[in-house]
């Protein structure tokens, strides 16, 4: 399996705080994978550390078989990041501001490349407007445009979708899909966790700390489910762990009465899963 | 370092500066203000006996000193704070190259400064000096304005916000001009204000400046001279060292 970023033990601490505690992750080339955290997580300080911008206190980190600090140039060329506000240049258009962040890799052909990125997030035709009269959600299109302008192997987004309207997340989504339909990898941190089933594979980070790593689907089947089972009007609750497992011997258990009217399965939110997820490593840590 | 870069650097800085109108005729007038203002009390104090000639022109070039000084410093700071810088770097931009786009873009304004300002020396001090000797005084207020944004740039480095700028204003700017020599011969301070003098670029414009005013050329104290653009090279070279990349 060809890895676009792998991180071994990684760890960072703001004078008292620790804000990675030994990260390990693999990330495939050419998948969409979550960091998915609360706040004060330790999400952007580690998008922060693979761009090169953080150096880490310790551990390994390598960002296409390359360590950031060390070919930090290398790296730099062919990942892009899109910061969690848009860092943009207010005074300046929608099109001078990826123009100005193509030119820093030293590309040929900018202006159609800018035309291209524009097209991509479907801003052309407020490419000339100055981005201080740009809407928030508009802002974070020009700051994703920047980003991936010259065609980076690796798209590295801070929280894209934060703030933004659910019409223009849901177009966001499609266009992360469409990246990775060319190859790209795509690391997405965020905190909101309908998200997270778009992703590919997701971990879950909480106090620097890697609490899962794992498909989507997989955090939801191994969640809690309620299921129902109405004979006539008296209900039966059966509460599992792991449904998929589960639910079939629940169902030998009445093996097909004719009696029963209506089953309902009640299962958790990934939501639901994550939090759980949390609440548990929390009380753990709280009991050591 | 890549010139095309470099460029981009300028261009973008340039094309802010062209849209931000209020910020470029502050620049413009607020000097113009302050020599004007330093006229008023010239003529307030003066008297038949106190020539204000070598006076007037180097406190015009401290003005430039000042002004292209602060505005440098602050306005790498706010890139900074906005992260536009960290977004530079991650983008590809290298540290000389963002620091030599800056000052490619910032000399055209401090050019703009320079001439406004020693048009205005030339007119209402009356100075009546011929086109050489303006066009020696305008190289060293220019030199002057290079090293001085070399220094803010420099500054700009150990300041996080804008508001840490705020105390390398009376540390480096109020020490540049009492050490200069324009209030006070340096010859008559103690040694360890002398020795201080020696590392203000302020102090060898005016030793250059008295030359010229004095009737001498720009050989008049050539030494003086090539300190002004050799220092911006130091200056430049350590700002660029002291630009962090990665925190």
């Amino acid at each position: 399996m060809d890895l676009a970023v792998r991180l071994r033990g990684v760890t960072k601490r703001y004078n008292r705080i620790t804000a990675l505690a030994g990260i390990d992750l693999e990330i495939p080339a050419g998948s969409v994978y979550g960091i998915v955290g609360p706040n004060g997580a330790g999400k952007t300080t580690l998008m922060r550390i693979l761009v090169g911008a953080l150096a880490p206190d310790g551990g390994d980190v390598q960002v296409l078989g390359l360590d950031p600090r060390q070919e930090r140039r290398r790296v730099r060329s062919q990942i892009g990041y899109m910061p969690q506000a848009p860092v943009l240049y207010e005074d300046l258009t929608a099109a001078e501001n990826v123009a100005f962040f193509a030119r820093g890799h030293v590309l040929d052909a900018v202006r159609e490349r800018v035309q291209r990125s524009l097209e991509f997030i479907d801003l052309v035709d407020r490419a000339g407007d100055v981005v201080r009269t740009l809407s928030g959600g508009m802002r974070q299109r020009v700051s994703l445009a920047a980003a991936l302008v010259h065609q980076p192997r690796v798209l590295l987004l801070d929280e894209p979708t934060a703030g933004i309207d659910p019409e223009l997340r849901h177009s966001f989504w499609q266009r992360f899909r469409d990246l990775t339909a060319h190859g790209t990898t795509l690391l997405i941190s965020t905190h909101q966790m309908d998200e997270v089933v778009h992703c590919d594979r997701v971990a879950i980070l909480r106090a620097g700390k890697v609490l899962a790593d794992e498909p989507p689907q997989r955090l939801l089947t191994e969640g809690r489910a309620v299921v129902t089972v109405w004979v006539g009007e008296t209900p039966h609750r059966h509460e599992m762990a792991g449904y998929p497992d589960e639910l079939p011997r629940i169902l030998r258990r009445w093996r097909l009465d004719p009696a029963v009217t209506r089953i309902e399965v009640e299962g958790q939110t990934l939501e639901d899963a994550v939090l759980a997820l949390i609440e548990r490593e929390k009380a753990g840590s709280d009991d050591g | 370092m890549t010139a095309s870069r470099t460029a981009a650097v300028a261009g973008r800085v340039l094309r802010q500066l062209a849209r931000d109108r209020r910020f470029v005729v502050l620049v413009l007038v607020a000097p113009l203000g302050i020599v004007f203002f330093t006229k008023t009390l010239f003529d307030a104090a003066g008297t038949p006996f106190f020539d204000v000639t070598p006076f007037a022109v180097p406190f015009g070039c401290f003005i430039v000193h000042f002004a292209t000084f602060i505005l440098t410093a602050l306005v790498l700071v706010r890139e900074r704070t906005a992260e536009t810088m960290e977004r530079m770097f991650i983008n590809g931009y290298r540290r000389l190259e963002i620091i030599t786009g800056y000052l490619l873009a910032y000399t055209t304004l401090a050019t703009v400064v320079s001439l406004l300002v020693l048009t205005e020396l030339q007119l209402l001090f009356d100075l009546g000096y011929g086109p050489g000797r303006l066009a020696s005084i305008f190289l060293v207020m220019w030199l002057l304005a290079v090293i001085s944004m070399a220094m803010g740039i420099l500054v700009s480095n150990a300041a996080r916000t804008e508001g840490q700028v705020i105390p390398f204003i009376p540390a480096i700017v109020l020490p540049s001009l009492i050490f200069s020599g324009i209030i006070v011969a340096v010859d008559h301070m103690p040694l360890w204000a002398q020795v201080l003098s020696r590392i203000s670029p302020m102090y060898y414009a005016n030793e250059v400046l008295q030359e010229l005013i004095a009737g001498s050329g720009l050989g008049g104290d050539v030494a003086s001279l090539v300190m002004l653009p050799a220092g911006a090279v130091v200056v430049l070279l350590l700002a660029t060292q002291t630009l962090r990349e990665t925190r």
